[in-house]
């Protein structure tokens, strides 16, 4: 994705501004697991509660945190299996990711109206969430087995996200930057990531 | 993909001000980290209504799924509209917490009795059917 500046309609407002959330450095919308492992798949969650990794590196930085909802979470519920992306390239998730993408947006643009710094931070890997890599494996369906060491990492991005850039765009906000989020990943190094995330947000 | 699934089947509501704290504000996301409690984060206060509705909204049909699993669910602080938020989608009153300082977010927490999510199932499935 592009790492352009959001916010290209709208100039910055200093007058008639809402202070309670200024005073940050920019505003971090972080994909809804990474503050709660609890809405993973079952047998994805990397930690009880909040990957403080990210939310670590956020902090030291003064970025204030915003939390997206997770669109497998209310869709397909907490016993969903492993899916792939084209499992759910439906209609139906993409209408139910356009109604989750219009309510961030919302929030997007408020930030995006008073000139604030706005990332978004997915989860690589996801068929949701993905940024660069999502999960794709065309032929996968019926019973939930497949043979072990059944490749599904692919590049590309996850459907919620294409959603919320299409619905981004529709506001007439540019694209923002983005990142993701590594942690499962077979090849995730948490200091990597670490450095990579500090860049990112130096930017 | 790894199966061992370290979720802790407990998930606190959060207001806004306690996870973004301005200044020497109340902080409970190390409380939290600590404590093995996953975020819902409730939107900030300074949101117009219009933007923190459909926010609310999708706060309260997570809430449901994991309320209806079995999930420890609770709110730490408030949040004008969630209590009709969550009765839209079924979820009866939580247990809350208006936490003046971390002692209190800590003995809250620590209170709380153990989620039923998690537990061993009691319902036999087909293996162990099989096995007996």
């Amino acid at each position: 994705m592009a790492q352009r500046g959001i916010g290209a309609k709208y100039p910055k407002q200093p007058q008639g501004r809402d202070t309670r959330l200024d005073g940050v450095p920019g505003v971090a919308f972080v994909a809804h697991c990474l503050l709660n492992q609890n809405a993973k798949t079952v047998g994805g969650a990397r930690c009880p509660g909040i990957y403080s990794p990210l939310v670590d590196v956020l902090r030291d930085k003064g970025w204030r945190i915003e939390q997206m909802p997770c669109p497998e979470l209310a869709f397909t519920g907490l016993n969903r299996f492993w899916a792939v992306r084209e499992q759910y390239d439906t209609t139906a998730f993409r209408r139910h990711c356009q109604r989750l993408a219009s309510a961030v947006v919302g929030a997007i643009e408020v930030h995006v109206k008073h000139g604030r710094d706005v990332v978004l931070v997915g989860i690589e890997g996801s068929p949701s969430m993905g940024v660069c890599i999502t999960s794709s494996d065309p032929a996968r369906a019926g019973l939930p087995e497949w043979p072990a060491g059944s490749k599904e990492l692919a590049p590309g991005e996850g459907i919620y996200m294409e959603e919320l850039r299409k619905e981004l765009a529709a506001r007439g906000i540019s694209d923002p930057r983005v990142i993701g989020i590594t942690h499962q990943l077979p090849d995730h190094d948490a200091r990597t990531e670490r450095a990579r995330l500090e860049t990112f947000l130096a930017r | 993909m790894t199966l061992r699934d370290k979720r802790s089947f407990r998930v606190a509501l959060v207001a806004d001000r306690y996870l973004n704290p301005r200044d020497r504000a109340l902080d409970v996301i190390p409380i939290l980290v600590e404590a093995e409690w996953g975020v819902i984060q409730l939107p900030a206060e300074a949101y117009p209504r219009e933007v923190a509705g459909p926010l609310l909204e999708q706060v309260a049909e997570q809430t449901e799924e994991f309320h209806r699993h079995g999930y420890d669910v609770v709110v730490i602080g408030r949040r004008k509209g969630l209590k009709q938020a969550l009765a839209a989608a079924g979820v009866p009153r939580l247990d809350q917490l208006e936490p003046v300082n971390a002692a209190d977010v800590k003995a809250f927490l620590r209170g709380r009795p153990a989620p039923s999510a998690g537990r061993p199932s009691k319902r036999k499935t087909r293996a162990t059917v099989k096995q007996a």
